[in-house]
């Protein structure tokens, strides 16, 4: 929690207001969890360019943008808010950007030209909130289909209400409807890939142009797994939300589990025990090697090399079975909880971890064997798919794809949360942007995260409590339930009311899979979230899937989307 | 090759950046263009897994399903049971804690009197939709009876819509017929994990509770048991 008193800034806050007001009147700084700029609409593309380029500032990577719909919400003056948060690579420095935003045409200028990581976070609120940003190159619906009336996440639009999609909505893009090219292109044709192609890890579709076999123009699109769960998680308590957190990154549930529980214990202020939090961080980093083996193993597969797919499986099915012995599920975790975990781990936890320590290494170091000199490997994957260090930047990668352009950003060290801080271990960085540079980098992190997991099970405490004694945020003691009215209270209070999280509203980052997971939760004391956004790290790698496939081949375009690792249930949510 | 600093990166995080740009060669190595050294070197590495398999097949990381099934642990999360007392009643007592705590909606209960006064209340309609469940467990840690269990029975499939939607004939414990597959996700008592409580073994500790404490512990009736 913040120990600013009230009406005073953080040192951050105080040096952007500063900072700020050499070039605009009277900005407006407030400190929240994170120092926040409130702007009028027709300011912002100043200010984001200011933002941006100013050498004290240079928030140079966009992270998120949250449509915010006040209808329901006491004390805010406006309909909407359009709430931005940046990151600055250089200085490690997170900020938001309020923008209120009036009812009837909200909009405000696009800044895809800014930062292009804007691009699609746009059309998704334009989508979702029927924001207009004028300026915007290719504004049209992302996640929700061409036949969808109204914007869903506006709090006048009925949680059940649904659409039918028919075959006139379906997307084509501009460059598609082109019948007619000029005389040196007349052999050009459009090729539709997808939603269900077995390369593309899910449901979503690209259309590219070919001249001759190279990819001239590309759109993506997706919303195939489109199931609301941001709307869904304003109907349900702050505790139900936790199985819908399963779905985001399903290579990784736990990881989401965790991020999104510790948002909230955030926003209560609590602190998880000891023996709880490094249980989190063991299978978190467990959940991490799964995420990437599933990258590396399908990826491979799509190239041709199946063999790989099997020993990078094996270490996957093994740790499944660990965590299901933990919580009874093998894909959809739904293991931690607000405050701890839903039960204590067996007994056999830690000999069973030191087996999976002593079994993955060998497996790695086979698939490393078969795949580094392999001829097919190395021309699929050495010199395709580049994404150099600024581009890396300004489309907003985070993660593993950040790491293997050469930015050493990881949300473990940049802000170490739990016991990473009492951790030794490396940041794998890479300069060269290709598919084999994102290759090296997971499989270089994969090792990384073994010797954090060994670390861990030195510091974890024999016994001890997993959940924080707080009854208005866990459940109490089964026995206690049964035989004690007071906790029975407690318990039915749990159930039917929720946990009571303070109003306020909070954005907090963590490393997912994948990149940076953020979850942006707006509570007003109910129980139940009012908003919940989730920021995926693999939607601007989408985003930018469709520019970096320009030029190459469609083998190629398939070996680099691997390498992005899109998951298709938090690319769409 | 550790630092605090990296200059060439432009990164002020106080993070340990490796870089391991240079630990693979940047051009193809003669062996690897030449094509055929290499895969018969990976050949030789999918031998000795062969080999390895087909000398311990008891330790084949694959599994022969549906002939044989990977065994499961005692927190599995499968098919909903209805517990019963002894005299063969269902535990539950319709308080719809279950029902309130599931996320997708699937627990459709309609309470009754019980004619024997002392279970007051039970289910007269216990329905599950199996395709609506998403098997979180979140309606066993409801329970406040002790009355919902889940067991390992996870061949849940159906021919019709109509068939997805378990009622109490299909959710009940049979006494004395045995649970398919065995016992899964169940409540979870703090110690060993597994003991039943008694009430002895209830230690009330409320946090902050300002004294509440030695009030409850002077009223509590002994007798009281689920």
């Amino acid at each position: 929690m913040s120990t600013v008193a009230p009406g005073e800034l953080a040192a951050p806050a105080e040096r952007l207001r500063a900072r700020l007001s050499t070039r605009f009147p009277d900005p407006e700084v407030a400190q929240a969890d994170l120092p926040t700029i409130i702007a009028r609409p027709e300011a912002w593309p100043g200010l984001a360019a200011f933002l941006r380029d100013d050498p004290e500032m240079r928030f140079d990577l966009f992270l998120d943008l949250a449509g915010v719909d006040n209808l329901r919400r006491p004390g805010r003056p406006s309909r909407f808010e359009a709430v931005f948060h940046l990151l600055s690579t250089s200085r490690n420095e997170h900020v938001r950007v309020r923008i209120p935003l009036e009812e009837g045409r909200p909009g405000l200028a696009s800044v895809a030209s800014v930062w292009p990581a804007a691009n699609w976070f746009e059309r998704e609120a334009y989508d979702l909130f029927g924001f207009d940003f004028p300026g915007h190159p290719n504004l049209k619906r992302l996640l929700c289909h061409n036949g969808f009336v109204g914007h869903a996440l506006r709090k006048d639009y009925p949680a059940g209400q649904r659409w039918m999609c028919t075959e006139d909505d379906l997307m084509v893009p501009e460059f598609a409807r082109r019948e007619s090219e000029d005389a040196d292109h007349f052999e050009t044709v459009v090729v539709n890939l997808g939603p269900s192609h077995p390369a593309t890890h899910g449901t979503l579709r690209i259309v590219a142009r070919l001249d001759g076999e190279q990819i001239v123009e590309a759109e993506s699109e997706i919303g195939y797994l489109h199931r609301c769960f941001e709307k869904m998680s304003e109907t349900h308590t702050w505790n139900q939300v936790i199985p819908y957190t399963d779905r985001l990154n399903y290579c990784s549930s736990f990881i989401n589990n965790v991020a999104y529980c510790k948002t909230v214990e955030r926003m209560l202020g609590i602190e998880v025990p000891e023996r709880g939090a490094i249980v989190r961080t063991v299978l978190s980093e467990f959940s991490r090697i799964m995420d990437h083996c599933v990258c590396i193993g399908a990826n491979l597969v799509d190239t041709g090399a199946l063999t790989n797919f099997w020993y990078l499986f094996q270490c996957r099915e093994e740790i499944y079975s660990l965590i299901e012995a933990c919580c009874g599920a093998r894909l959809t975790v739904s293991y931690a909880r607000v405050g701890g975990l839903s039960r204590d781990v067996p007994g056999d936890f830690v000999a069973r971890c030191r087996r999976l320590l002593d079994s993955i290494p060998p497996l790695l170091d086979d698939v490393d064997k078969l795949v580094k000199k392999n001829r097919i490997i190395w021309e699929r994957f050495h010199g395709i798919g580049v994404v150099t260090r600024e581009q890396a930047i300004a489309w907003g990668f985070t993660g593993p794809c950040l790491r293997a352009s050469g930015v050493g950003y990881d949300v473990r060290q940049a802000r170490p949360y739990d016991f990473y801080d009492r951790f030794d271990f490396d940041v794998p960085v890479h300069r060269d942007g290709d598919n084999f540079a994102r290759y090296l980098v997971r499989m270089a992190e994969m090792r990384q995260s073994l010797s954090i997991i060994r670390q861990a099970l030195e510091i974890l405490p024999a016994s001890g409590p997993v959940d924080c004694p707080d009854w208005h945020v866990v459940l109490p003691p089964k026995q206690n339930v049964y035989h004690d009215m007071e906790s029975l209270i407690y318990h039915f209070k749990w159930v039917m009311e929720g946990i009571p999280v303070p109003a306020g509203e909070r954005y907090e980052w963590f490393e997912g899979g994948n990149g940076e997971l953020g979850f942006y939760a707006v509570s007003t004391g109910a129980g139940r979230p009012y908003r919940l956004k989730v920021r995926p790290p693999c939607f601007p790698l989408m985003a930018a899937f469709e520019k970096i496939i320009i030029g190459s081949k469609i083998s190629d375009a398939v070996a680099t989307l691997g390498t992005l690792n899109i998951i298709a249930g938090e690319l769409d949510r | 090759m550790r630092e605090a600093w990296d200059s060439r990166l432009g990164v002020s995080v106080p993070a340990r950046i490796i870089d391991i740009t240079a630990s693979e060669p940047g051009k193809p190595s003669l062996s690897t263009r030449l094509y055929l050294p290499e895969i018969l070197r990976g050949l030789a590495t999918t031998m000795r897994h062969f080999v390895r398999n087909f000398v311990h097949m008891g330790r084949l990381p694959t599994i022969l399903y549906p002939e044989r099934k990977r065994g499961y642990s005692e927190r599995f999360r499968g098919k909903h049971i209805l517990k019963t007392r002894e005299d063969g009643t269902l535990k539950c007592v319709a308080c719809y804690m279950c029902a309130q705590a599931c996320p997708a909606d699937c627990i459709e209960i309609v309470a009754g009197e019980h004619p024997k006064i002392e279970y007051e209340k039970y289910p007269i309609v216990f329905n599950i939709d199996m395709l609506r469940c998403v098997m979180c467990g979140f309606c066993v840690d409801a329970c406040p009876k002790d009355a919902l269990w889940m067991s390992r029975n996870y061949e849940l499939s159906f021919f019709s819509r109509h068939e997805s939607v378990f009622d109490i004939t299909k959710l009940a414990e049979k006494p004395g017929a045995g649970v398919k597959d065995g016992y899964g996700y169940r409540p979870y008592y703090p110690g060993d994990g597994t003991t039943p409580p008694t009430d002895a073994s209830v230690v009330p500790v409320v946090p902050g509770d300002g004294g509440r404490q030695e009030l409850r512990e002077a009223t509590v009736d002994e007798k009281r048991a689920p």
